[in-house]
């Protein structure tokens, strides 16, 4: 009989689609892939001429750094390259974690059992540390980077997904799928998979800001993009080396990253909780 | 002298009215029974004046001489702990898991202002509301104990402090048929004893008929008719009370009209079902063991048992939609193949129906699809705009309008669902459904209009009927005869009017005295 | 509960033997070694090299060796600190970062559990809505944005505190790494603890409380704090993770002569021994930690103890 505060409430404003937070993202994204074709310097071409020109120069628009590279450019370039890793190495990850999870929660006993245990085993480790082994030794390149990391943000997509599937597969409708005469596979993709890839959309926008995490992490210790590519990592530990002269080159490219990092998060977190009802 | 009197109450929930002008009284060691559907305010009506729920109430609402309504929150929760006891629905929630039954009890005692019990206080308090073993009950956690154990110590802490009235709402809604008689027995004593005033809150009409002096009858927050339990319950006096009274089946209603039935249909003989135990253990848990059983053409069985019976693992088993260990299951006279090995034109003869009406249907599948999906693999010839027809006309069948074909589930009501999900069930043209507790979670008039449905439909297509329920009253309305289970095993079966009028075995006695004889 | 410790630590020793394998093959297997410096070594001398630190050996016997070693706590001497043995790297650097993470950690729980209580009891209130808005935010900020900042305003800026180094861990060079490392889990913390108060306040056994009669203060305090923190125990053994690794950053930034930073100059110049020692040493306790948090979830909730 409680009558609850739902996560809808319209006083509260929670579980509301993340709209803002997303356009906010895509605007970010846009900017990124499109603005730095159209700007005179490229984030890679050096300036002699023009060394830590501050913000608003005339024709750098964020000023230059110490070797009179663009910050604009930089952190526009930065913004792409920290996305796209991001987004690629999320992909990895849902379809790791997703496939793993369903089939360990649709196999159940002995089967999930194992995979579960493994699952576990490796939640346990410092994976930080097993990423800077793979780059250590495989070197540092761009793909490995978001393989590396996909590789292991899978694991929780792989719990969700599975105790999702283990839920579903007790509901009825899927025994009546079963007594209509649905194949195994026609179940798994027809009421299965399609009932879970809401809770997975929600937990592939929360993996995202991890990851961005992740690969500012390692481009900040010089161990993920090598230059003359740049991320928002890269671009961060440039402002940080130069912060008592320039606030502005660190501000910036941190500003981009935890905005980012946050709208995405939010909007994760809302579709998270609008489907957890 | 009443104990707890209400006047003109009224209850709104974010400024909606849930509850209008609602007015009783209830003296000392009377049982005022407030019964309606789900939804009809009887809940908000018990907990708003003592500020449990969201609710807002309004007018008068007395114990003893202190007005409760507009009382702060203080002296509210004072009242609580002195003068008011409760007891809520589910047991298996309603106590705190990281306390034990001790310390638990110890608290509600504690709360009236009196000296914390001893040890023995203790166990006499357990020893009274029937729990078994006291002494070691007060160190366990409440997860050791069943759901009736977990009720007997709620009742114990509820009574603690010796308060003047008691408020049960559905004490024993969530408990095994069979616990529920010793549950309400317990109640109707401490009420004899203790003089306690019972406000009980149920929408069950045949436990209110043994239990309550007197009956508020609600609906949509208003009272519908108020008075002794007994007389209103023989004659009622709203329309709304005639139409519930009559959806309530009862043991000693006349027997029912069934039509004949045909020659042997399905042949269960010698099932065994077992599961693995969980996690890495070895060995496995028996749920069926043995169970044979015969269904006839247009025969409506019944398959009644407590919770853990094995009754729906049957179930599952003869319609192989579940794990089959040993025996076999006859379809006139052919054995039908394991579970995986289900052609088509086997898959049709069985549908099932389920308990759950929201999960039964895929939430993001429409109405149409939802029916149609058995045609499009069991009946994989039919042509588009045939399947269609089929499943409007199977819509008009269940009595359900063409326009909710292209509803989503979470448009449609407990009953709808339960519609479309026997919509489903029909649309293959099968020759027995099986029903698994299929009317139990919906509302007494809501599941007797699908009864009838069933019974209808039963008879139109000489359907035969599986019905597995907890409930004998019900299996009595439906079936020619009734199957008891216990422990995995069948221990009892025949004509339906013989089994209540003589109960042979244990199980079955103890089935026919819950539901009241 | 004996059990469930048991089974646990039944996984958490292959585990830590897959880790040291794993990380030992990978780490053989990758292309050039640690000789492989500016000047190309002749023959001789770096068949020498490899006899010398057993590279020359087949993997197999290689790692059963190391294994062996470990166990005796002798991880092997660093390539790149070549006066020190690993262990003696870890000694010095332990320490440092074990004050960093743990006075991290204490301070994100005390933070997010306080923030959490604060905001749930007064739940839709706006206060709620800051507190809640104010941990996504910090959940947000990674140590490596937060910790330059810090030292550009509270150091550079204000000069209250210290840029950079350790001194013996004086309180005063203590503050900004561990402050700026804690930010992001009290987040964390403080988003779970209000989460789960808001789901505990509304469960059936709170109604049962309140029924009885029991203060608002007491209900939470007896009956719904309990059940509110196991989400935030079972977020301990990521915490822990993510701590040890965001004080390998706190500790670039700040200079603090802690773990992270020799296994971060280790990564770099391929010293596996060093690199091997750090992973295996955290995996290790990181597999404590979640041993301590089950023990922590068994007293939060009876019924895990059962099993």
């Amino acid at each position: 009989m409680n009558r609850r505060a739902t996560p809808d409430n319209p006083r509260t404003g929670r579980g509301r689609p993340g709209r803002i937070p997303l356009l906010i993202v895509a605007a970010i994204a846009l900017a990124a892939l499109v603005v730095p074709p159209l700007l005179p310097w490229t984030h890679s071409a050096i300036g002699w001429d023009a060394v830590r020109a501050p913000l608003f120069a005339p024709g750098h628009l964020l000023g230059t750094d110490t070797v009179g590279r663009d910050l604009l450019a930089r952190t526009l370039v930065g913004t792409r390259v920290t996305l796209a890793v991001a987004l690629a190495a999320a992909l990895v990850a849902l379809i790791i974690g997703t496939a793993w999870g369903a089939i360990a929660g649709w196999c159940g006993g002995r089967i999930d059992e194992a995979m579960m245990r493994i699952v576990d085993g490796l939640y346990a480790l410092p994976f930080m540390f097993v990423v800077i082994l793979l780059m250590v030794v495989f070197g540092r390149s761009i793909v490995l980077v978001f393989i590396g990391i996909g590789a292991v943000e899978w694991l929780t997509m792989a719990r969700v997904v599975r105790g999702q599937v283990i839920a579903l597969k007790e509901r009825p409708f899927v025994t009546a799928a079963e007594a209509a005469g649905a194949s195994p596979v026609r179940i798994l993709t027809g009421h299965i998979l399609p009932n879970v890839a809401g809770v997975a959309l929600a937990y592939l926008l929360l993996t995202v800001p991890q990851v961005v995490m992740v690969e500012s992490f390692l481009s900040f210790l010089g161990l993920g993009v090598q230059e003359p590519l740049t991320s928002l990592g890269i671009l961060v530990k440039e402002g940080a080396d130069d912060m008592d002269l320039q606030p502005h080159a660190l501000l910036i490219p941190g500003g981009v990253l935890v905005l980012v990092i946050v709208c995405l998060t939010i909007a994760g977190e809302r579709l998270r909780d609008r489907l957890a009802r | 002298m009443s104990v707890y009197t209400v006047d003109g109450l009224h209850v709104r929930i974010d400024g909606e009215l849930v509850v209008e002008d609602v007015g009783f009284a209830v003296g000392a060691g009377e049982c005022v029974a407030l019964a309606g559907a789900s939804g009809s305010g009887k809940s908000q009506s018990c907990l708003a004046p003592f500020g449990l729920s969201p609710g807002i109430p309004a007018g008068s609402a007395r114990l003893g001489k202190t007005e409760l309504i507009g009382a702060d929150p203080a002296t509210l929760r004072q009242i609580r702990g002195k003068d008011v006891g409760f007891v809520f629905q589910h047991p298996l929630t309603a106590l705190t898991p990281h306390l034990t039954i001790g310390a638990q009890l110890s608290e509600a005692w504690r709360q009236g202002g009196a000296p914390p019990p001893s040890r023995s206080d203790m166990i006499a308090a357990l020893d009274r509301v029937g729990l078994d073993e006291p002494e070691n009950r007060l160190d366990q956690f409440p997860h050791r104990l069943s759901g009736g154990q977990r009720q007997r110590a709620l009742i114990g802490m509820a009574i603690a402090h010796r308060p003047k009235l008691l408020i049960a709402d559905e004490p024993v809604s969530a408990l095994d048929a069979s616990l529920r008689a010793e549950i309400m027995a317990l109640l109707d004593t401490l009420r004899r004893e203790d003089g306690l005033a019972l406000l009980l809150v149920s929408h069950d009409l045949a436990a209110i008929g043994r239990h309550a002096d007197r009956l508020v009858m609600l609906r949509g927050g208003r009272v519908e008719e108020s008075g002794p339990a007994a007389r209103h319950l023989a004659a009622p006096t709203s329309a709304y009370g005639r139409e519930l009274v009559a959806a309530t089946p009862r043991l000693t209603d006349p027997p029912p009209d069934l039509a004949e039935t045909g020659a042997p249909l399905l042949l269960a003989e010698n099932v065994h079902v077992s599961f693995p135990r969980p996690g890495w253990r070895r060995g496995r848990i028996e749920a069926v063991s043995g169970a044979s059983l015969t269904v006839h053409e247009g025969e409506a069985l019944a398959l009644v048992g407590g919770s853990g019976s094995g009754k729906s693992t049957l179930a599952r088993a003869i319609a192989r939609l579940g794990p089959l260990d040993r025996g076999q299951v006859c379809w006139r006279e052919e054995t039908l193949p394991e579970r995986k090995r289900m052609l088509p034109r086997y898959r049709r003869l069985i549908q099932p129906v389920f308990q759950d009406p929201a999960a039964s249907l895929d939430p993001q599948w429409q109405v149409s699809d939802i029916i149609a999906e058995p045609l499009r693999h069991l009946r994989p010839g039919l042509g588009k705009g045939d399947r269609a027809e089929l499943v409007g006309a199977t819509l008009q069948e269940v009595d359900l309008p063409a326009e909710f074909a292209d509803r989503l589930p979470r448009a449609l009501s407990g009953g709808q669902s339960q519609r479309v999900a026997i919509a489903r069930a029909l649309v293959s043209e099968p020759e027995m459904l099986v029903l698994d507790e299929a009317t139990s979670a919906l509302d007494v008039l809501v599941a007797g209009r699908v009864l009838d449905l069933l019974e209808r439909l039963r008879q139109k297509r000489n359907l035969a009927l599986l019905f597995i329920t907890h409930d004998l009253a019900v299996a009595r309305r439906l079936c020619h005869r009734i199957a008891v289970m216990e422990a995995g095993e069948i221990v009892e079966e025949g004509p339906a009017q013989r089994i209540i009028a003589t109960p042979a075995h244990r199980a079955t006695q103890k089935l026919v005295t819950a539901s009241g004889v | 509960m004996r059990a469930l410790l048991f089974r646990r630590l039944l996984t958490a020793i292959p585990t830590l033997l897959c880790v040291v394998v794993l990380s030992f093959v990978l780490m053989r297997l990758a292309p050039g070694g640690p000789f492989d410096g500016e000047r190309a070594l002749d023959e001789e001398t770096r068949a020498a090299l490899d006899a010398a630190y057993g590279l020359d050996l087949p993997l197999g016997e290689q790692i059963i060796l190391y294994i062996g070693r470990i166990v005796r706590g002798d991880f092997g001497p660093s390539l790149v600190y070549r006066d020190f043995t690993v262990s003696e790297l870890i000694a010095q650097g332990l320490p440092v970062s074990l004050t960093i993470g743990g006075l991290a950690l204490l301070l994100s729980c005390a933070l997010g559990i306080g923030g959490g209580l604060w905001a749930a009891v007064r739940a839709g209130r706006w206060q709620d809505e800051a507190v809640m808005g104010a941990a996504t935010l910090l959940t947000a900020l990674p140590v490596f944005v937060t910790g330059p900042l810090f030292v550009l305003i509270f150091a550079l800026g204000l000069g209250w505190l210290p840029v950079s180094g350790w001194e013996a861990g004086s309180p005063s060079h203590l503050v900004l790494p561990v402050v700026a490392l804690a930010l992001p889990f009290a987040g964390a913390i403080a988003k779970l603890t209000r989460a789960g108060l808001a789901k505990a306040l509304n469960e059936d056994h709170v109604r049962t409380a309140r029924a009885r009669g029991l203060a608002e203060s007491q209900v939470i305090a007896r009956h719904a704090l309990r059940p509110a923190l196991v989400p935030v125990a079972s977020y301990l053994g990521p915490a822990a993770a993510g701590l040890l690794t965001g004080a390998v950053i706190i500790e670039t930034v700040f200079a603090l002569p802690g773990l992270g930073r020799y296994f971060v100059q280790g990564a770099l110049n391929r010293d596996y021994p060093l690199v091997l020692g750090v992973v295996t040493l955290y995996a290790g306790l990181i597999i404590l930690f979640n041993l301590v948090a089950d023990l922590i979830y068994g007293w939060l909730d009876p019924r895990m103890r059962a099993e």
